[in-house]
C-alpha cells in the first residue's frame, strides 16, 4: 500500500473531478427530460454513443474540419433524432392515447436503446474505433505546469490532454445550458412546465412543444458529451450502456429532475469511481469493479433516500 | 348449445406438433437445437410476462436470475463435483432466494425507480461475475457439465419441452387463481388492493420468487445443454430481447408471450441468412463493397443480415408498444377464440351467462 501518497490521492481527486464534469453534462440532459416529461429515457447512452460516431465520421470525411464544429454538428444530429422520436412515440402519451404511460415510456425507450445500438452495429460493425485528440498542446515548461502534445503535468501529476479538452468543452456547454435555462424565455418556459404544466399553459406556454424541445435538448446534451469524450475512450456501439447507467446513477444521486443535483451528482460519481478504482486493494480487479462502485452507491441511494440530494418529494 | 372450444383444439394440435417435431425434423439437428433454445426464451418471456404483465413489476433483473442459477450450478459442478441435476435444483433455489431479497428491497420502489434499481442490480451481478475470475471464470466464461452424455438433441429437446409445459402450467394455474387476481389488483392500484385486504408485501415478493425461479431453472437447464456460460449473456441487450419477445407476443397472456418468444427466436435464426433468388446474385455481387459498408455480407445464394435482424426486432418492439398494446399474437388468439363472432357479442353473452349464474345461486 506504499503507493498511496498524498500526491496520488490528489491525482485521483483531480481525475475524478475532470471526468465528473463531463458526466454532469450528460446527466443534465437526462434530468431535463425527466423534469419536463416525467420519464427516464433508457436510451440516453445511445445518443451519447451516436454523438461520438458523428464526430468520428465527420473527422474521417473532412480531415481538416474544426473539431468544435464537429461537436456542434453531433449535437444537431442527436437533437433531430430526439425530436423525431418524441414526436412519433412520446407525443401520444400526453394526449392520453396510451394507457399506463409510465410503463409505456420505460419499455419504449428501452426498445429505442436496443434499436439504435443495433443500427450502429449494423453500420459501423462491432470493432472499436479511436479518434485522435482534437488539438496538440504547445510545449511549455514552467516547473509547476509542463505541457507536451499529449500530456499535461500539473505539479508533476500527469493528465491526458484529450481528457482536459473534453472537460473544457463540457464546462463551456454546461455554462451555456445554465444560461439558457435561467435567462432565456424558452429556458424559463421549460422550467415553468417542469414545475406546473397547467399553470404554464395558462400563461401561454405550450407544454407539448416544451416536451419535444426538452427531449431534443436532452438527447443533444448526451450527444455532445459523447462527441467530446470520443477522443478519450475507444468507441464501440455498446459504449452507451455504461454511459446510460452512469447518467441514471447521477440523476438519482442528485435528485431526479434537479439540474444542480445533476452537476453535483456527476462530480460525486466521478470522484467515487476514481477513488474506488485507485484504492481497491486488488489492482487486477480494480478496473473491472470501477463501474460497480457507482452502481452500489446508486442502489443504496434508491433504497435509503430515493429523492437524492435535491429531489422533489415523490 | 355448447361451442367447440377452438382454442383448446389449437393447443392440443400445437402440443402434438411440438412432440412430433423431432420426427419431422429428422436429420436436421440444427433446427432441433433452435427449437430447444426457443423453449428457453419462451420460459424467460412467459415468466417475465407474469411478473410485468400480471403483477405490474417491470423488473429488468430477470436475466440476472437466470445467470445466478446457471453459475451456481456450474460452479457446484466444477468445484464440488455435483451432478447437473442437483446443481440445477440448488441453482433454482438460489435464484429464488435472491428473488426474495430483490423483491423485498423493491417493495417501496415503483415504475421508473424499480426499473432503475433492477438494472443496477443486474449490472452489479454481471460485473461481479466478470471480476471474480478465479471463482466464476471471468470474461472467458465457465464450462458446464453437459446435461446428458449423448450428442443427439432429441432427448434434450424433450427435456426443454417438458420444462416449458410444466412451468407454463404452473404459471397458468397461478395466474388464474386467487393469487393471480391479487397480483393483478396490485398492478392496477397498490393502495386500493391493500385497502381491500390484499397482503401486498407478501404477494409482491412471491411474484418475484416464482418468476425468478422459473428464469433460474430455464437458464440452468439451457446452459447445461449448451455446456458453457459467459458473463456477456447477462448483458442488458439480452434482457431487451426477452422484453421484445414478451411484448410482441402479449404481456398479459402467458401463452402469447411464450409463442412470441418461440416465433421471434425462429425468425431470428431464419433471418440470419436470407435466401436470395439466383437471378439477383450477379447484381448483388457487383455491390459487395456497398453491402459490406452497411453491415451486410453476401454468401453463396444467401444474404447475411448480421446485426440488422436485431434492428428489425427493436423496431417491432417500439411499434407494437405504440400501436398494439396487447401484442401481436394475443389479439390473433382471441380472434380465433371468438370464431368470427364480434367482440361485443361475446361480452354480452358472457355477461348474461354470469347474470344467470348469480340468479341461480340466489334462488
Amino acid at each position: 500500500m506504499d503507493y498511496i501518497t498524498g500526491q496520488f490521492l490528489v491525482n485521483l481527486l483531480m481525475n475524478g473531478i475532470l471526468i465528473g464534469l463531463i458526466y454532469g453534462l450528460m446527466a443534465l440532459g437526462l434530468t431535463l427530460i425527466f423534469s419536463v416529461l416525467g420519464i427516464v429515457s433508457f436510451a440516453h447512452g445511445e445518443f451519447y454513443m451516436i454523438g461520438g460516431y458523428v464526430v468520428y465520421y465527420l473527422l474521417q470525411a473532412f480531415g481538416n474540419l474544426e473539431p468544435m464544429i464537429a461537436i456542434l454538428i453531433a449535437g444537431a444530429v442527436t437533437f433531430v433524432i430526439g425530436v423525431i422520436f418524441e414526436l412519433l412515440f412520446l407525443q401520444p402519451m400526453g394526449k392520453g392515447d396510451i394507457e399506463r404511460p409510465g410503463e409505456y415510456a420505460i419499455l419504449l425507450t428501452f426498445g429505442l436503446a436496443f434499436f439504435l445500438q443495433h443500427v450502429m452495429i449494423g453500420i459501423v460493425g462491432p470493432f472499436p474505433t479511436k479518434v485522435d485528440r482534437f488539438y496538440d498542446f504547445a510545449e511549455i515548461d514552467w516547473g509547476w505546469l509542463r505541457m507536451k502534445a499529449a500530456t499535461v503535468w500539473f505539479f508533476d501529476m500527469p493528465i491526458s490532454s484529450s481528457r482536459l479538452i473534453a472537460t473544457g468543452v463540457a464546462v463551456v456547454l454546461t455554462a451555456l445550458m445554465i444560461w439558457f435555462m435561467s435567462k432565456t424565455w424558452t429556458g424559463r418556459g421549460l422550467q415553468a412546465v417542469s414545475q406546473d404544466r397547467q399553470a404554464a399553459s395558462v400563461v401561454g406556454i405550450n407544454p407539448s412543444h416544451m416536451n419535444t424541445l426538452a427531449f431534443g435538448l436532452g438527447t443533444m446534451l448526451a450527444g455532445m458529451s459523447g462527441a467530446a469524450l470520443v477522443t478519450v475512450f475507444a468507441w464501440v456501439p455498446w459504449v452507451g450502456m455504461p454511459a446510460s447507467s452512469k447518467s441514471f446513477i447521477i440523476i438519482v444521486l442528485g435528485g431526479m429532475g434537479s439540474m444542480p443535483g445533476a452537476l453535483l451528482g456527476g462530480l460525486v460519481l466521478g470522484i467515487v469511481e476514481s477513488f474506488g478504482a485507485g484504492l481497491y486493494p486488488d489492482p487486477s480487479k480494480a478496473l473491472a469493479y470501477k463501474d460497480a462502485f457507482g452502481l452500489l452507491v446508486f442502489a443504496l441511494v434508491l433504497l435509503v433516500k430515493p429523492t437524492g440530494f435535491f429531489g422533489r418529494k415523490l | 348449445m355448447k361451442r367447440i372450444p377452438i382454442q383448446g383444439v389449437l393447443l392440443v394440435l400445437l402440443l402434438i406438433f411440438a412432440f412430433a417435431f423431432p420426427r419431422i425434423m429428422q436429420g436436421q439437428p440444427y433446427w432441433l437445437y433452435v427449437a430447444l433454445q426457443s423453449f428457453f426464451w419462451a420460459m424467460m418471456a412467459a415468466s417475465w410476462a407474469l411478473l410485468a404483465g400480471y403483477a405490474g413489476q417491470f423488473s429488468f433483473a430477470h436475466i440476472a436470475f437466470m445467470g445466478i442459477a446457471s453459475y451456481t450450478s456450474g460452479i457446484l459442478g466444477r468445484d464440488l463435483g455435483w451432478s447437473p441435476i442437483s446443481g440445477i435444483i440448488l441453482g433454482t433455489l438460489m435464484a429464488g432466494l435472491v428473488g426474495v431479497l430483490v423483491g423485498y428491497l423493491c417493495l417501496r420502489l415503483r415504475r421508473t425507480y424499480l426499473a432503475l434499481f433492477t438494472i443496477a442490480f443486474s449490472e452489479i451481478v454481471r460485473l461481479i461475475i466478470n471480476a471474480e475470475h478465479e471463482f466464476t471464470g471471468g470474461p472467458m466464461g465457465l464450462y458446464m457439465e453437459p446435461l446428458l452424455e449423448t450428442t443427439s438433441y432429441v432427448p434434450t429437446y424433450y427435456i426443454m419441452l417438458v420444462a416449458l409445459i410444466v412451468s407454463l402450467a404452473i404459471m397458468y394455474a397461478i395466474a388464474n387463481s386467487r393469487l393471480g387476481l391479487f397480483l393483478r389488483s396490485i398492478r392496477e392500484d397498490e393502495e386500493a388492493a391493500a385497502a381491500m385486504g390484499v397482503h401486498v408485501v407478501r404477494y409482491k415478493i412471491l411474484a418475484f420468487v416464482i418468476t425468478s425461479m422459473i428464469a433460474g431453472i430455464a437458464g440452468a437447464l439451457d446452459h447445461h445443454i449448451i455446456g458453457f456460460i459467459a458473463p456477456n449473456e447477462l448483458m442488458i441487450p439480452r434482457m431487451s430481447l426477452v422484453i421484445a419477445m414478451a411484448v410482441i407476443g402479449g404481456t398479459e397472456s402467458l401463452i402469447s408471450a411464450s409463442l412470441g418468444a418461440i416465433f421471434i427466436h425462429f425468425a431470428m435464426e431464419w433471418l440470419q441468412k436470407i435466401p436470395v433468388p439466383a437471378s439477383w446474385m450477379p447484381s448483388l455481387r457487383e455491390n459487395t463493397a456497398t453491402l459490406q459498408q452497411f453491415g451486410l455480407s453476401l454468401g453463396e445464394g444467401y444474404l447475411q443480415t448480421n446485426a440488422w435482424r436485431m434492428v428489425l426486432f427493436g423496431l417491432m418492439l417500439m411499434l407494437t408498444l405504440r400501436f398494439w398494446r396487447n401484442g401481436l399474437i394475443q389479439p390473433l388468439l382471441e380472434k380465433i377464440g371468438r370464431q368470427g363472432v364480434a367482440e361485443e357479442t361475446v361480452a354480452k353473452r358472457k355477461f348474461s351467462q354470469e347474470e344467470n349464474e348469480i340468479e341461480g345461486t340466489e334462488a
